[in-house]
Formats: structure tokens, C-alpha cells, sequence
């Protein structure tokens, strides 16, 4: 009984900490999974086009970003490019734009290698008639990509999908360690102001759970709305 | 005869690695014409047919079509493309849209047709084929048959010079594939030029005015219709026509 008024006193005390947390995770989540995606989906196009040095290069772009931990990825970048001269400008205005770049590019060039998976799997799975009718009334094959493919295979990926936005919000957490506040640092600041230790991580826990059940939420009401008028 | 032709084809070779699949051949269609291609399974048909608007790339040989080499690299193969109309065995409707979308993506997005005018156009072409209540549908909502009446109606909408049917008939249940006939009939009948793989004998004898014969690669036989059917003169016409007929 203590440990939830444990948890309930310092809720009250810190809740502005855990929000701040919060509001920092949802950033470096979000702009992940708009480059990831965007990256991703440039990758993918790379990985099943026609010119080989291309799919070479993306074949060995996935396997090193897939290959190798996502930490070593983050040290690398904010660390490692200082110190070979390649330095994130600082930006007025956004308190340590530095630290969030790096965090974000880090994450987006790792998430963006799981992604280009996932959608060249559903480019594949859709049906090769589906390109040559649309080649044969005349569409380039770009515009046959963007209109009859990809949105084929995203509503056939976007359960693989959505599980990579998740997977984001909780390998988010990383970034906790080149000091971005988010919900992981705002919860070990806490931790070391109140010794509460376990409270501290099952606060965090719920609310990395409240986030992450929120985005499958909205996920799944995508998937439902994209089957809405088909068999 | 030379200045009607819409389409030559002269010495076109097609292999798949070691295997060849057409050898050689040389034809012409003109305008105005229907022409089935019949033959056993594995001589060519399909592929012949996929070469004349470059889903298959000819390994040798050329393809003019109104004058023009299809096969240079230097033409742009999407401006031909839409005086071709194509049909499909599989439909191959664009499952992600509605029956209406899948007939005014190609002329608003390509030849920049104003939708509603393109919304119009559908409608009537629609009605003609008499599925002007399935507008709303998606393409897995519909029968086979309706499927192909879509198919050729999505294929007009960009007013070809030329239609290029590839086994229409062919994955329908049997009482659908007399309406899709009909529809093709009164397309040729229309003054359509009409290149049409099928294995429906009836049509080829009854509404092409002329039939090529493909067997191992080549075109074994290449006569009017009526008279391939009635005085067929290669040994492997005549066996093939006494299995089928």
C-alpha cells in the first residue's frame, strides 16, 4: 500500500518532470517515424530498382543499420561526426537542437531500415498485375508506384507498420543518454531527487505503455478505415 | 497495303534466358482490323501479344507502331502505350480504387482530361456495358465478368488506336464469358482494331477477319478466318483444330 502512495506523492510532486519527459519522447518519436518512413520508403524504391549499384548500396545500407546496435549508432553520430569535423548547427530558439538532431537523425536512419523492409515485402506482395495495368495505359512507372502500388501495400503493411512506430517510442528511450530529457531521464532525474527507485520506473512504465497502447489504437483504426468499403 | 499498316512487326525474336519463345516473326495489322491469335499453350501467344506494347522487351527484332519503332530506347514507350489499349486473362483492376477512379485515373492524370468530363465519359461508357450502378463498387465487390466489362471500358476511356486482348475469356465461369464476347463484338463491329489471344474458336472464326496460328515460337499460319477454319493446310493447324473444335 505504501508503494502506491509512494507513487501517488511523487506523481504529485513531479508530475511537470514526468510531462516534460513525455512531451520530449513524443517529439523524438514522431520526427523518427516521419523520416523513418519517408527514408524508408526512398530505401525500399532503392532496394527493388532496376540499376544494381543501387540495390547493392541499399542491401548494405539495411544490413549495417540492422546489424549493428542502435546505441552504437547514437554514440557514433553525436560523438563520432564532431570529431571528424561534422557538427548539427545549433538553432536559436530550440533549447539543445544538437542533442535532439542527433538523437532524431540517429533513430530515423536505424527505424528507416526496418521500414525499408517492411514496405518493399508489401511492394512485393502486390499482385505484378497491378504494375502492368497500369503500365499499359500509359502511367510511368513512378506514377504506377504512387498511385495503384504503394497504397496497396501500405494498407497490407501497416500492422508490420505500426509495430515499427511502436517499437520507436520505446527504443526512444536511448536518447536518455546523450542527455535529451525525455521520459527515461526525467525518470532517473526523479529517481535521484527521491530515492523512490521503483516508483519512478513504474511510473515510467505505465506511461511508456499509455503511449505506445495509444499509437497501436490509432494504427488499427487506420487499418479498419482502409478496409472500409471492401470485402 | 503498306500505308494502312498500324502496326509492323518485323523479325521479332523473344528468348527467356536459353528458351525461345518467338522466333522470328514478322507480320502486319492495319486499321480496322480483328485479329486472333489461337495456338497451344506455351507457343508464344501471350508473349507475342506483351511485345507489341513492350511488357516484354524483345530480345531482337523491331516493332513499328504508326510508323514509329516502339523498341528504340529513344521512344517514349508511355506515349504509345495509350493508344493501346490492354485486357487482361487476371482483370488486374486497381483493387486500392473504386470502379470510377479506375477509369479516370489513367485520362485525368495522363492526358489531363478534366475529371468531371472524364466522370461523363465513364458514365456513358458505363452504361453501354450496363454497369452504370457499380460506379461506387470496388473491384473486389464484383463478379469476373463485370470485372472484364470494367477492364474494357477502363481501357477505352483512353480512346486507343488499337485493343490488345490477352485471353479475356479465360478465367470467367462459363456463362460469363458469352457477355464478354459480345461486348468485344460490338467493339470489332464498331470499327475497332482488335489483337485478340484467345481460346475461344467460335469468336476467332465468327468475328476476326483474321486468324494467325502460333505453334513452337513462329507463326505456323496467318489467313483470313474463315479460310484458316475451313482449309487449314499445316499438319499441327490441322491436329490442333481437331482437338479444340
Amino acid at each position: 500500500m505504501t508503494f502506491f502512495v509512494n507513487v501517488w506523492t511523487t506523481l504529485e510532486k513531479y508530475y511537470s518532470f514526468f510531462l516534460e519527459g513525455v512531451q520530449n519522447t513524443l517529439i523524438i518519436a514522431f520526427f523518427t517515424v516521419l523520416f523513418g518512413t519517408l527514408l524508408g520508403i526512398l530505401m525500399a524504391m532503392a532496394k527493388l530498382s532496376g540499376f544494381k549499384p543501387l540495390r547493392w548500396l541499399a542491401t548494405a545500407y539495411i544490413e549495417f543499420f540492422r546489424g549493428t546496435p542502435l546505441m552504437v549508432q547514437l554514440m557514433f553520430i553525436f560523438y563520432g561526426l564532431p570529431m571528424m569535423g561534422v557538427t548539427f548547427p545549433n538553432v536559436p530558439f530550440i533549447e539543445n537542437f544538437q542533442r535532439f538532431a542527433a538523437g532524431i537523425v540517429a533513430m530515423s536512419l536505424n527505424s528507416c531500415a526496418y521500414v525499408a523492409e517492411v514496405i518493399r515485402s508489401g511492394i512485393q506482395a502486390v499482385d505484378a498485375g497491378q504494375m502492368e495495368a497500369a503500365r499499359s495505359l500509359g502511367f510511368k512507372k513512378s506514377q504506377s508506384m504512387l498511385l495503384v502500388i504503394l497504397p496497396q501495400a501500405i494498407r497490407n503493411i501497416l500492422p508490420a507498420l505500426g509495430n515499427e512506430f511502436v517499437t520507436v517510442i520505446k527504443e526512444s528511450s536511448i536518447v536518455s543518454v546523450i542527455g535529451i530529457a525525455d521520459l527515461m531521464y526525467r525518470t532517473n532525474g526523479v529517481k535521484a531527487k527521491n530515492y523512490k527507485t521503483l516508483e519512478c520506473l513504474f511510473i515510467a512504465a505505465i506511461i511508456y505503455c499509455i503511449l505506445t497502447f495509444g499509437s497501436s489504437r490509432l494504427i488499427s483504426l487506420m487499418e479498419r478505415r482502409m478496409r472500409r468499403g471492401r470485402k | 497495303m503498306a500505308g494502312n499498316d498500324m502496326i509492323q512487326v518485323k523479325h521479332l525474336t523473344k528468348q527467356f534466358g536459353k528458351l525461345t519463345v518467338l522466333n522470328d516473326i514478322s507480320t502486319s495489322f492495319h486499321a480496322g482490323e480483328v485479329v486472333s491469335i489461337i495456338g497451344p499453350s506455351g507457343g508464344g501467344k501471350s508473349t507475342f501479344l506483351r511485345c507489341l506494347n513492350l511488357l516484354e522487351v524483345p530480345t531482337s527484332g523491331q516493332i513499328l507502331f504508326d510508323g514509329v519503332d516502339i523498341c528504340d530506347k529513344k521512344t517514349d514507350i508511355n506515349l504509345h502505350r495509350q493508344k493501346m489499349g490492354m485486357v487482361f486473362q487476371q482483370f488486374n483492376l486497381f483493387e486500392n480504387m473504386n470502379v470510377m477512379r479506375n477509369l479516370t485515373a489513367a485520362p485525368v492524370k495522363i492526358k489531363k482530361m478534366p475529371r468531371q468530363q472524364a466522370e461523363e465519359k465513364a458514365v456513358s461508357l458505363l452504361k453501354r456495358v450496363g454497369l452504370a450502378d457499380k460506379a461506387d463498387a470496388y473491384p473486389s465487390q464484383l463478379s469476373g465478368g463485370q470485372k472484364q466489362h470494367i477492364a474494357i471500358v477502363r481501357a477505352l476511356m483512353m480512346e486507343p488506336e488499337v485493343m490488345l486482348f490477352d485471353e479475356p475469356t479465360s478465367a470467367l465461369d462459363p456463362e460469363m464469358i458469352g457477355e464478354v464476347l459480345d461486348v468485344m463484338k460490338a467493339l470489332a463491329e464498331s470499327g475497332m482494331t482488335m489483337i485478340v489471344v484467345t481460346h475461344e474458336m467460335r469468336f476467332a472464326r465468327e468475328v476476326s477477319s483474321r486468324t494467325l496460328f502460333l505453334d513452337g515460337g513462329h507463326i505456323e499460319e496467318d489467313k483470313p478466318s474463315h479460310a484458316l477454319f475451313e482449309h487449314p493446310e499445316s499438319p499441327r493447324l490441322i491436329s490442333f483444330l481437331e482437338k479444340v473444335l
